[in-house]
Protein backbone atom coordinates (compact mmCIF):
# COMPACT_ATOMS: atom_id res chain seq x y z
CA UNK A 1 0.00 0.00 0.00
CA UNK A 2 2.64 2.48 -0.31
CA UNK A 3 2.06 3.97 -3.28
CA UNK A 4 -1.33 5.37 -1.56
CA UNK A 5 0.81 8.25 -0.50
CA UNK A 6 2.06 9.21 -3.82
CA UNK A 7 -1.41 8.92 -5.29
CA UNK A 8 -2.99 11.31 -2.76
CA UNK A 9 -0.16 13.58 -2.88
CA UNK A 10 -0.21 13.30 -7.18
CA UNK A 11 -3.82 13.82 -7.03
CA UNK A 12 -3.87 17.22 -4.36
CA UNK A 13 -1.23 18.40 -7.24
CA UNK A 14 -3.50 17.96 -10.47
CA UNK A 15 -6.15 19.75 -7.90
CA UNK A 16 -3.84 22.63 -7.17
CA UNK A 17 -2.75 23.20 -10.80
CA UNK A 18 -6.44 23.31 -11.72
CA UNK A 19 -7.86 25.88 -9.47
CA UNK A 20 -4.96 27.93 -10.26
CA UNK A 21 -5.33 27.52 -13.84
CA UNK A 22 -8.89 28.80 -13.70
CA UNK A 23 -8.04 31.81 -11.85
CA UNK A 24 -5.63 32.94 -14.30
CA UNK A 25 -8.40 32.06 -16.82
CA UNK A 26 -11.44 34.07 -15.06
CA UNK A 27 -8.06 36.76 -14.64
CA UNK A 28 -7.77 36.98 -18.32
CA UNK A 29 -11.88 37.32 -18.77
CA UNK A 30 -11.80 40.28 -16.92
CA UNK A 31 -8.85 41.81 -19.04
CA UNK A 32 -10.60 40.67 -22.22
CA UNK A 33 -14.17 42.61 -21.17
CA UNK A 34 -11.74 45.75 -19.64
CA UNK A 35 -10.55 46.03 -23.10
CA UNK A 36 -13.85 45.71 -24.48
CA UNK A 37 -14.95 48.66 -21.92
CA UNK A 38 -12.04 50.73 -23.43
CA UNK A 39 -12.46 50.50 -27.48
CA UNK A 40 -16.53 52.09 -26.51
CA UNK A 41 -15.01 54.11 -23.96
CA UNK A 42 -12.39 55.35 -26.05
CA UNK A 43 -15.00 55.98 -29.10
CA UNK A 44 -16.79 58.30 -26.75
CA UNK A 45 -13.90 60.76 -26.08
CA UNK A 46 -12.63 60.97 -29.89
CA UNK A 47 -16.37 62.18 -30.65
CA UNK A 48 -16.20 64.82 -28.17
CA UNK A 49 -13.83 67.46 -29.85
CA UNK A 50 -16.02 67.11 -33.09
CA UNK A 51 -19.11 68.04 -30.62
CA UNK A 52 -17.57 70.78 -28.90
CA UNK A 53 -16.44 72.15 -32.44
CA UNK A 54 -19.94 71.54 -33.89
CA UNK A 55 -21.84 73.36 -30.88
CA UNK A 56 -18.99 76.66 -30.88
CA UNK A 57 -20.65 77.00 -34.56
CA UNK A 58 -23.75 77.98 -32.94
CA UNK A 59 -23.24 78.92 -29.49
CA UNK A 60 -20.42 80.02 -29.03
CA UNK A 61 -20.27 82.06 -26.01
CA UNK A 62 -21.69 79.11 -23.99
CA UNK A 63 -18.01 78.74 -23.19
CA UNK A 64 -18.31 77.42 -19.43
CA UNK A 65 -20.34 73.96 -20.75
CA UNK A 66 -17.97 73.25 -23.43
CA UNK A 67 -15.27 73.92 -21.36
CA UNK A 68 -16.72 71.47 -18.57
CA UNK A 69 -16.88 69.00 -21.10
CA UNK A 70 -13.62 69.09 -22.37
CA UNK A 71 -11.84 68.81 -18.67
CA UNK A 72 -14.28 66.06 -17.75
CA UNK A 73 -13.49 64.10 -21.47
CA UNK A 74 -9.70 64.93 -20.24
CA UNK A 75 -10.01 63.66 -17.02
CA UNK A 76 -11.54 60.17 -18.42
CA UNK A 77 -9.04 59.91 -20.78
CA UNK A 78 -6.49 60.06 -17.80
CA UNK A 79 -8.31 57.75 -15.22
CA UNK A 80 -5.50 55.26 -14.23
CA UNK A 81 -8.61 52.14 -12.92
CA UNK A 82 -11.67 51.00 -13.68
CA UNK A 83 -12.83 52.77 -10.68
CA UNK A 84 -11.66 56.29 -11.30
CA UNK A 85 -13.00 55.52 -15.15
CA UNK A 86 -16.49 54.85 -13.38
CA UNK A 87 -16.21 58.25 -11.51
CA UNK A 88 -14.97 60.23 -14.64
CA UNK A 89 -17.36 58.63 -17.42
CA UNK A 90 -20.38 59.67 -15.12
CA UNK A 91 -18.85 63.25 -14.98
CA UNK A 92 -18.60 63.13 -18.55
CA UNK A 93 -22.05 61.76 -19.10
CA UNK A 94 -23.41 64.65 -16.67
CA UNK A 95 -21.12 67.33 -18.80
CA UNK A 96 -22.28 66.28 -22.00
CA UNK A 97 -26.10 65.66 -20.81
CA UNK A 98 -25.85 69.44 -20.34
CA UNK A 99 -24.37 70.41 -23.85
CA UNK A 100 -27.46 68.17 -25.12
CA UNK A 101 -29.91 70.11 -23.46
CA UNK A 102 -28.06 73.93 -24.52
CA UNK A 103 -29.94 72.65 -28.08
CA UNK A 104 -33.48 73.51 -26.71
CA UNK A 105 -32.20 77.53 -26.53
CA UNK A 106 -30.69 77.13 -30.22
CA UNK A 107 -33.14 76.04 -32.33
CA UNK A 108 -30.54 76.15 -35.27
CA UNK A 109 -27.80 73.86 -33.07
CA UNK A 110 -30.95 71.92 -33.30
CA UNK A 111 -31.32 71.09 -36.80
CA UNK A 112 -28.37 70.73 -37.45
CA UNK A 113 -27.46 67.45 -38.89
CA UNK A 114 -23.79 67.29 -37.89
CA UNK A 115 -25.31 67.85 -34.09
CA UNK A 116 -28.12 64.97 -34.57
CA UNK A 117 -26.06 62.83 -35.82
CA UNK A 118 -23.07 62.96 -33.12
CA UNK A 119 -26.04 63.31 -30.55
CA UNK A 120 -27.56 59.66 -31.95
CA UNK A 121 -24.14 58.34 -32.05
CA UNK A 122 -23.31 59.03 -28.32
CA UNK A 123 -26.14 57.97 -27.06
CA UNK A 124 -25.91 54.17 -29.24
CA UNK A 125 -22.28 54.44 -27.81
CA UNK A 126 -23.27 55.33 -23.74
CA UNK A 127 -25.59 52.04 -24.39
CA UNK A 128 -23.16 49.69 -25.60
CA UNK A 129 -20.67 50.88 -22.86
CA UNK A 130 -23.54 50.18 -20.61
CA UNK A 131 -23.51 46.44 -21.63
CA UNK A 132 -19.74 46.05 -21.82
CA UNK A 133 -19.25 47.42 -18.31
CA UNK A 134 -22.32 44.95 -17.13
CA UNK A 135 -20.19 42.26 -18.60
CA UNK A 136 -17.19 43.39 -17.16
CA UNK A 137 -18.44 44.16 -13.57
CA UNK A 138 -19.61 40.14 -14.41
CA UNK A 139 -16.38 38.79 -15.05
CA UNK A 140 -14.81 40.64 -12.45
CA UNK A 141 -17.29 39.79 -9.91
CA UNK A 142 -16.78 35.90 -11.03
CA UNK A 143 -13.20 36.47 -10.50
CA UNK A 144 -13.66 38.26 -7.27
CA UNK A 145 -15.55 35.07 -6.16
CA UNK A 146 -13.50 32.53 -7.15
CA UNK A 147 -10.09 33.57 -5.61
CA UNK A 148 -11.94 34.13 -2.39
CA UNK A 149 -13.22 30.91 -2.15
CA UNK A 150 -11.73 28.60 0.48
CA UNK A 151 -9.27 26.09 -0.87
CA UNK A 152 -8.39 29.02 -3.77
CA UNK A 153 -7.81 31.96 -1.74
CA UNK A 154 -4.44 30.12 0.14
CA UNK A 155 -3.33 29.82 -3.36
CA UNK A 156 -4.21 33.36 -4.23
CA UNK A 157 -2.93 35.19 -1.54
CA UNK A 158 0.76 33.36 -2.09
CA UNK A 159 0.35 33.63 -5.78
CA UNK A 160 -0.39 37.09 -6.25
CA UNK A 161 -4.15 37.50 -7.73
CA UNK A 162 -5.48 40.87 -6.30
CA UNK A 163 -9.15 41.47 -5.48
CA UNK A 164 -10.54 43.17 -8.53
CA UNK A 165 -12.25 46.88 -8.81
CA UNK A 166 -15.47 47.23 -10.23
CA UNK A 167 -16.30 49.92 -13.11
CA UNK A 168 -19.13 51.65 -10.82
CA UNK A 169 -21.32 54.52 -12.12
CA UNK A 170 -22.40 57.24 -9.86
CA UNK A 171 -25.66 56.62 -8.23
CA UNK A 172 -27.56 58.65 -10.56
CA UNK A 173 -25.85 57.13 -13.42
CA UNK A 174 -26.56 53.82 -12.06
CA UNK A 175 -30.25 54.66 -11.52
CA UNK A 176 -30.52 55.21 -15.29
CA UNK A 177 -28.62 52.23 -16.47
CA UNK A 178 -30.31 49.85 -14.19
CA UNK A 179 -34.23 50.79 -16.13
CA UNK A 180 -34.42 48.48 -18.44
CA UNK A 181 -33.89 49.89 -21.89
CA UNK A 182 -36.92 50.13 -23.95
CA UNK A 183 -37.18 47.72 -27.38
CA UNK A 184 -38.83 50.13 -30.09
CA UNK A 185 -39.41 48.25 -33.07
CA UNK B 1 -17.65 23.53 -7.05
CA UNK B 2 -20.50 26.19 -7.43
CA UNK B 3 -21.15 28.43 -10.67
CA UNK B 4 -21.10 31.83 -10.05
CA UNK B 5 -20.74 33.37 -13.52
CA UNK B 6 -20.15 32.77 -16.73
CA UNK B 7 -16.82 30.74 -16.45
CA UNK B 8 -17.24 28.64 -14.00
CA UNK B 9 -20.74 27.38 -15.64
CA UNK B 10 -19.14 26.44 -18.83
CA UNK B 11 -16.47 24.12 -16.36
CA UNK B 12 -19.07 22.47 -14.34
CA UNK B 13 -21.50 21.87 -17.78
CA UNK B 14 -18.42 20.22 -19.21
CA UNK B 15 -17.73 18.42 -15.84
CA UNK B 16 -21.43 17.11 -15.88
CA UNK B 17 -21.34 16.21 -19.55
CA UNK B 18 -18.21 13.81 -19.46
CA UNK B 19 -19.82 11.98 -16.43
CA UNK B 20 -22.61 12.01 -18.99
CA UNK B 21 -20.65 10.25 -21.69
CA UNK B 22 -19.10 8.18 -18.95
CA UNK B 23 -22.49 6.55 -18.49
CA UNK B 24 -23.20 5.08 -21.88
CA UNK B 25 -20.44 2.51 -21.77
CA UNK B 26 -21.28 1.28 -18.23
CA UNK B 27 -25.05 0.99 -20.06
CA UNK B 28 -24.03 -0.87 -22.97
CA UNK B 29 -22.25 -3.22 -20.19
CA UNK B 30 -25.13 -3.51 -18.11
CA UNK B 31 -27.30 -4.58 -21.28
CA UNK B 32 -24.77 -7.08 -21.99
CA UNK B 33 -24.93 -8.29 -18.44
CA UNK B 34 -28.93 -8.69 -18.73
CA UNK B 35 -28.30 -10.40 -22.29
CA UNK B 36 -26.17 -13.16 -20.88
CA UNK B 37 -28.39 -14.11 -18.10
CA UNK B 38 -31.24 -14.57 -20.39
CA UNK B 39 -28.70 -16.84 -22.66
CA UNK B 40 -27.61 -18.41 -19.20
CA UNK B 41 -31.17 -19.62 -18.79
CA UNK B 42 -31.96 -23.17 -18.34
CA UNK B 43 -32.39 -26.06 -15.57
CA UNK B 44 -30.34 -25.79 -12.41
CA UNK B 45 -31.81 -23.16 -10.91
CA UNK B 46 -31.27 -19.50 -10.28
CA UNK B 47 -27.26 -19.82 -8.71
CA UNK B 48 -26.41 -21.91 -11.57
CA UNK B 49 -27.49 -19.67 -14.15
CA UNK B 50 -26.17 -16.60 -12.59
CA UNK B 51 -22.66 -17.85 -11.90
CA UNK B 52 -22.58 -19.03 -15.75
CA UNK B 53 -23.89 -15.29 -16.48
CA UNK B 54 -20.74 -13.69 -14.85
CA UNK B 55 -18.64 -16.54 -16.46
CA UNK B 56 -19.45 -15.99 -20.04
CA UNK B 57 -20.14 -12.18 -19.70
CA UNK B 58 -16.81 -11.43 -20.89
CA UNK B 59 -17.36 -12.92 -24.14
CA UNK B 60 -20.69 -11.03 -24.10
CA UNK B 61 -18.31 -7.82 -23.57
CA UNK B 62 -16.54 -8.60 -26.34
CA UNK B 63 -18.80 -9.22 -28.99
CA UNK B 64 -21.18 -6.74 -27.82
CA UNK B 65 -18.67 -4.43 -28.07
CA UNK B 66 -17.30 -4.97 -31.27
CA UNK B 67 -21.05 -5.04 -33.31
CA UNK B 68 -21.31 -1.79 -31.30
CA UNK B 69 -18.55 0.18 -33.37
CA UNK B 70 -19.41 -1.72 -36.58
CA UNK B 71 -23.01 0.40 -35.97
CA UNK B 72 -21.04 3.08 -34.66
CA UNK B 73 -19.14 3.36 -37.90
CA UNK B 74 -21.93 2.91 -40.69
CA UNK B 75 -24.00 5.34 -38.58
CA UNK B 76 -21.42 8.02 -38.54
CA UNK B 77 -20.54 8.08 -42.52
CA UNK B 78 -24.82 7.50 -43.33
CA UNK B 79 -25.22 11.22 -40.98
CA UNK B 80 -24.31 14.42 -42.91
CA UNK B 81 -26.19 12.93 -45.90
CA UNK B 82 -29.45 11.98 -43.58
CA UNK B 83 -29.29 15.65 -42.17
CA UNK B 84 -29.31 17.34 -45.60
CA UNK B 85 -32.27 15.61 -46.83
CA UNK B 86 -34.58 15.41 -44.02
CA UNK B 87 -34.16 19.05 -43.11
CA UNK B 88 -34.65 20.79 -46.64
CA UNK B 89 -31.44 22.71 -46.11
CA UNK B 90 -30.46 24.81 -48.85
CA UNK B 91 -27.25 26.57 -49.40
CA UNK B 92 -26.64 30.57 -48.51
CA UNK B 93 -23.99 32.61 -50.32
CA UNK B 94 -22.20 36.23 -49.33
CA UNK B 95 -24.40 38.11 -51.92
CA UNK B 96 -27.50 35.88 -51.26
CA UNK B 97 -27.75 36.52 -47.47
CA UNK B 98 -25.26 39.65 -47.17
CA UNK B 99 -26.37 40.68 -43.29
CA UNK B 100 -26.74 37.65 -41.80
CA UNK B 101 -23.04 36.01 -43.39
CA UNK B 102 -21.64 39.09 -42.60
CA UNK B 103 -23.00 38.87 -39.18
CA UNK B 104 -21.45 34.76 -38.97
CA UNK B 105 -18.25 36.22 -40.63
CA UNK B 106 -17.48 38.94 -37.76
CA UNK B 107 -18.15 36.39 -35.03
CA UNK B 108 -16.09 33.63 -36.57
CA UNK B 109 -13.19 36.49 -37.23
CA UNK B 110 -13.09 37.70 -33.75
CA UNK B 111 -12.81 33.96 -32.18
CA UNK B 112 -10.45 32.82 -35.14
CA UNK B 113 -12.79 30.30 -36.33
CA UNK B 114 -13.00 28.84 -40.03
CA UNK B 115 -16.11 30.00 -41.64
CA UNK B 116 -18.82 27.20 -41.33
CA UNK B 117 -21.43 26.72 -44.20
CA UNK B 118 -24.21 28.62 -44.03
CA UNK B 119 -28.03 27.20 -44.97
CA UNK B 120 -31.47 28.39 -44.58
CA UNK B 121 -34.92 26.83 -44.13
CA UNK B 122 -37.78 28.37 -46.46
CA UNK B 123 -40.32 28.27 -43.42
CA UNK B 124 -41.56 31.29 -41.14
CA UNK B 125 -41.03 28.82 -37.53
CA UNK B 126 -38.36 30.34 -36.23
CA UNK B 127 -35.16 28.30 -35.42
CA UNK B 128 -31.39 27.60 -36.00
CA UNK B 129 -29.28 24.37 -36.17
CA UNK B 130 -25.86 23.54 -36.21
CA UNK B 131 -24.23 20.44 -37.50
CA UNK B 132 -20.89 19.13 -38.82
CA UNK B 133 -18.87 15.81 -37.21
CA UNK B 134 -15.53 17.91 -37.50
CA UNK B 135 -15.16 21.07 -36.22
CA UNK B 136 -13.96 22.25 -39.66
CA UNK B 137 -16.53 21.10 -41.51
CA UNK B 138 -19.32 22.46 -39.50
CA UNK B 139 -22.89 24.48 -40.80
CA UNK B 140 -25.30 26.75 -39.37
CA UNK B 141 -28.14 26.91 -40.55
CA UNK B 142 -31.12 29.09 -39.97
CA UNK B 143 -34.96 29.61 -40.92
CA UNK B 144 -36.52 32.43 -42.76
CA UNK B 145 -38.82 33.24 -40.45
CA UNK B 146 -35.46 33.78 -37.76
CA UNK B 147 -34.51 36.79 -40.20
CA UNK B 148 -37.55 38.80 -40.09
CA UNK B 149 -37.73 38.63 -36.71
CA UNK B 150 -34.39 39.30 -34.89
CA UNK B 151 -32.61 42.47 -34.88
CA UNK B 152 -28.70 42.33 -35.56
CA UNK B 153 -28.02 41.39 -31.87
CA UNK B 154 -30.67 39.21 -31.45
CA UNK B 155 -29.38 37.39 -34.21
CA UNK B 156 -25.84 37.52 -33.57
CA UNK B 157 -26.67 36.09 -30.23
CA UNK B 158 -28.38 33.30 -32.28
CA UNK B 159 -25.59 32.68 -34.77
CA UNK B 160 -23.39 32.60 -31.40
CA UNK B 161 -24.91 30.07 -29.81
CA UNK B 162 -24.98 27.52 -32.60
CA UNK B 163 -20.86 28.65 -33.51
CA UNK B 164 -20.61 27.55 -29.65
CA UNK B 165 -22.06 24.52 -30.80
CA UNK B 166 -19.44 23.37 -33.09
CA UNK B 167 -16.49 24.57 -31.35
CA UNK B 168 -17.58 22.11 -28.83
CA UNK B 169 -18.53 19.20 -31.15
CA UNK B 170 -21.86 19.22 -29.59
CA UNK B 171 -23.01 17.60 -33.22
CA UNK B 172 -20.73 14.84 -32.66
CA UNK B 173 -21.57 14.59 -29.21
CA UNK B 174 -25.38 14.47 -30.15
CA UNK B 175 -24.85 11.80 -33.07
CA UNK B 176 -22.81 9.60 -30.70
CA UNK B 177 -25.29 9.72 -27.90
CA UNK B 178 -27.84 9.27 -30.70
CA UNK B 179 -25.89 6.19 -31.73
CA UNK B 180 -25.89 4.74 -28.51
CA UNK B 181 -29.30 4.90 -26.92
CA UNK B 182 -30.55 3.72 -30.42
CA UNK B 183 -28.35 0.37 -30.17
CA UNK B 184 -29.81 -0.29 -26.23
CA UNK B 185 -33.40 0.50 -27.12
CA UNK B 186 -33.04 -1.60 -30.47
CA UNK B 187 -31.73 -4.47 -28.73
CA UNK B 188 -33.96 -4.00 -26.04
CA UNK B 189 -36.91 -4.16 -28.38
CA UNK B 190 -35.92 -6.86 -30.78
CA UNK B 191 -34.93 -9.06 -27.57
CA UNK B 192 -38.54 -8.40 -26.14
CA UNK B 193 -40.39 -9.14 -29.01
CA UNK B 194 -38.52 -12.32 -29.54
CA UNK B 195 -39.06 -13.29 -26.05
CA UNK B 196 -42.80 -12.77 -26.25
CA UNK B 197 -43.15 -14.74 -29.55
CA UNK B 198 -41.42 -17.68 -27.88
CA UNK B 199 -43.29 -17.45 -24.29
CA UNK B 200 -46.27 -17.47 -26.06
CA UNK B 201 -45.50 -20.35 -28.42
CA UNK B 202 -44.23 -22.65 -25.33
CA UNK B 203 -47.52 -21.74 -23.29
CA UNK B 204 -45.80 -19.31 -20.75
CA UNK B 205 -42.71 -21.94 -19.86
CA UNK B 206 -42.76 -24.78 -18.24
CA UNK B 207 -42.81 -25.44 -14.22
CA UNK B 208 -39.55 -27.41 -14.60
CA UNK B 209 -37.80 -24.28 -15.33
CA UNK B 210 -38.51 -21.81 -12.80
CA UNK B 211 -35.07 -20.96 -12.01
CA UNK B 212 -33.98 -20.25 -15.27
CA UNK B 213 -36.70 -18.39 -15.90
CA UNK B 214 -36.46 -16.36 -12.62
CA UNK B 215 -32.77 -15.43 -14.28
CA UNK B 216 -34.56 -14.56 -17.64
CA UNK B 217 -36.72 -12.13 -16.02
CA UNK B 218 -34.01 -10.27 -14.64
CA UNK B 219 -31.75 -9.63 -17.58
CA UNK B 220 -35.44 -8.59 -19.25
CA UNK B 221 -35.19 -6.12 -16.39
CA UNK B 222 -32.06 -5.34 -16.93
CA UNK B 223 -32.30 -4.94 -20.14
CA UNK B 224 -35.11 -2.23 -20.37
CA UNK B 225 -33.21 -0.50 -17.60
CA UNK B 226 -30.31 0.08 -19.87
CA UNK B 227 -32.71 1.12 -22.63
CA UNK B 228 -34.34 3.44 -20.52
CA UNK B 229 -31.59 4.56 -18.78
CA UNK B 230 -29.57 5.09 -22.16
CA UNK B 231 -32.79 7.83 -23.52
CA UNK B 232 -32.89 9.74 -20.85
CA UNK B 233 -28.90 10.25 -20.61
CA UNK B 234 -29.36 11.10 -24.22
CA UNK B 235 -31.53 13.88 -23.48
CA UNK B 236 -30.04 15.50 -20.35
CA UNK B 237 -26.48 15.51 -22.50
CA UNK B 238 -28.50 16.77 -24.97
CA UNK B 239 -30.15 19.69 -22.47
CA UNK B 240 -26.73 19.97 -20.65
CA UNK B 241 -25.33 21.14 -24.12
CA UNK B 242 -27.68 23.90 -24.93
CA UNK B 243 -27.44 25.53 -21.46
CA UNK B 244 -23.40 25.26 -22.38
CA UNK B 245 -23.68 26.58 -25.81
CA UNK B 246 -25.72 29.67 -24.03
CA UNK B 247 -22.89 30.32 -22.07
CA UNK B 248 -20.17 30.71 -24.40
CA UNK B 249 -22.77 32.73 -26.79
CA UNK B 250 -22.40 35.04 -24.09
CA UNK B 251 -18.83 34.72 -23.82
CA UNK B 252 -18.28 35.35 -27.56
CA UNK B 253 -20.95 38.51 -28.08
CA UNK B 254 -20.71 40.14 -24.69
CA UNK B 255 -24.88 40.53 -24.78
CA UNK B 256 -26.67 38.23 -22.51
CA UNK B 257 -29.60 40.73 -23.41
CA UNK B 258 -29.61 39.91 -26.79
CA UNK B 259 -29.57 36.06 -26.36
CA UNK B 260 -32.15 36.48 -24.02
CA UNK B 261 -34.96 38.69 -25.96
CA UNK B 262 -34.02 36.20 -28.86
CA UNK B 263 -35.26 33.07 -26.99
CA UNK B 264 -38.24 35.05 -25.85
CA UNK B 265 -39.25 36.01 -29.41
CA UNK B 266 -38.37 32.37 -30.41
CA UNK B 267 -40.39 30.94 -27.35
CA UNK B 268 -43.52 29.36 -28.97
CA UNK B 269 -42.59 29.96 -32.48
CA UNK B 270 -39.94 27.36 -33.09
CA UNK B 271 -42.20 24.52 -34.10
CA UNK B 272 -40.95 22.63 -37.26
CA UNK B 273 -43.29 19.14 -37.00
CA UNK B 274 -42.01 18.69 -40.64
CA UNK B 275 -38.75 17.49 -39.06
CA UNK B 276 -37.95 14.49 -37.65
CA UNK B 277 -37.22 14.42 -33.86
CA UNK B 278 -33.96 13.13 -33.94
CA UNK B 279 -32.79 15.71 -35.74
CA UNK B 280 -35.01 18.96 -33.92
CA UNK B 281 -32.83 18.10 -30.92
CA UNK B 282 -30.47 19.64 -32.24
CA UNK B 283 -32.19 22.99 -33.06
CA UNK B 284 -31.98 25.97 -31.32
CA UNK B 285 -35.21 25.34 -29.21
CA UNK B 286 -37.17 22.09 -29.50
CA UNK B 287 -40.08 22.79 -26.98
CA UNK B 288 -41.23 19.55 -24.85
CA UNK B 289 -45.36 18.36 -25.99
CA UNK B 290 -46.70 17.56 -22.84
CA UNK B 291 -46.61 19.34 -19.64
CA UNK B 292 -44.50 17.02 -17.43
CA UNK B 293 -42.23 15.93 -20.13
CA UNK B 294 -39.05 18.11 -19.36
CA UNK B 295 -37.33 15.18 -18.67
CA UNK B 296 -38.26 13.50 -22.04
CA UNK B 297 -37.16 16.90 -23.05
CA UNK B 298 -34.21 17.50 -25.24
CA UNK B 299 -33.80 21.16 -24.96
CA UNK B 300 -34.75 23.15 -21.15
CA UNK B 301 -37.63 25.01 -21.26
CA UNK B 302 -36.66 28.85 -22.43
CA UNK B 303 -37.91 30.09 -19.15
CA UNK B 304 -34.49 28.09 -17.85
CA UNK B 305 -32.29 29.44 -20.29
CA UNK B 306 -33.06 33.03 -19.59
CA UNK B 307 -32.84 32.55 -15.95
CA UNK B 308 -29.47 30.88 -16.33
CA UNK B 309 -28.33 33.61 -18.13
CA UNK B 310 -29.57 36.03 -15.74
CA UNK B 311 -27.97 34.38 -12.97
CA UNK B 312 -24.61 33.42 -14.23
CA UNK B 313 -24.55 36.29 -17.34
CA UNK B 314 -25.75 39.12 -15.60
CA UNK B 315 -28.93 39.69 -18.26
CA UNK B 316 -31.80 40.99 -17.74
CA UNK B 317 -34.78 39.55 -18.76
CA UNK B 318 -37.98 41.71 -20.36
CA UNK B 319 -40.12 39.03 -19.47
CA UNK B 320 -42.51 37.07 -22.47
CA UNK B 321 -42.11 39.36 -25.56
CA UNK B 322 -44.94 39.44 -27.78
CA UNK B 323 -44.12 37.46 -31.15
CA UNK B 324 -43.07 39.65 -34.47
CA UNK B 325 -46.04 41.77 -36.35
CA UNK B 326 -46.96 39.88 -39.35
CA UNK B 327 -44.41 39.76 -41.64
CA UNK B 328 -41.58 40.88 -39.10
CA UNK B 329 -39.90 43.73 -39.33
CA UNK B 330 -37.40 42.99 -42.72
CA UNK B 331 -41.37 42.51 -43.92
CA UNK B 332 -42.08 39.92 -46.67
CA UNK B 333 -38.40 38.73 -47.82
CA UNK B 334 -39.59 36.46 -49.71
CA UNK B 335 -40.71 33.05 -47.70
CA UNK B 336 -43.90 31.26 -49.35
Amino acid sequence: MEWVIPAIFVVLLVWLVMIYNRMVALRQTTGQAWADVEVQLKQRHDLVPNLVETVKGYAAHERGTLDAVVQARNQATAAPSPEAAGKAEAALTGALGRVFALAEAYPDLKADAGFRQLQSELSDLENKIAAARRFFNNAVQEYNTSTEQFPAIILAKNAGFMRMEFFALAEAERAAAETPPSVKF
Amino acid sequence: MRAIGLSTQVWNNNWRCGMLLAGFPLLLALLLFGLSLMAAEGGGGFAKSWHLAVRQFPLFLLWGGAAAAIWFGIAWLGHQRMLDVATGTLPVTREGEPDLWNSLENLCISRGETMPRLGIIETKALNAFASGLKRSEGTVTVTRGLLGALNPAELRAVLAHELAHIRNGDARLGVIAAIFAGILSLVAEVLLRGRFRTSLIRGGGGNNRRGGGLAAILGIVLILLAAGLGTALRFALSRNREFQADAMAVQITGEPDALITALRRIEGHSSMPEVPAQIRAMFFDDAALALGARFWATHPPIEERVAALVRFAGGRDPGPTPPPGPGGRRAQTGAP
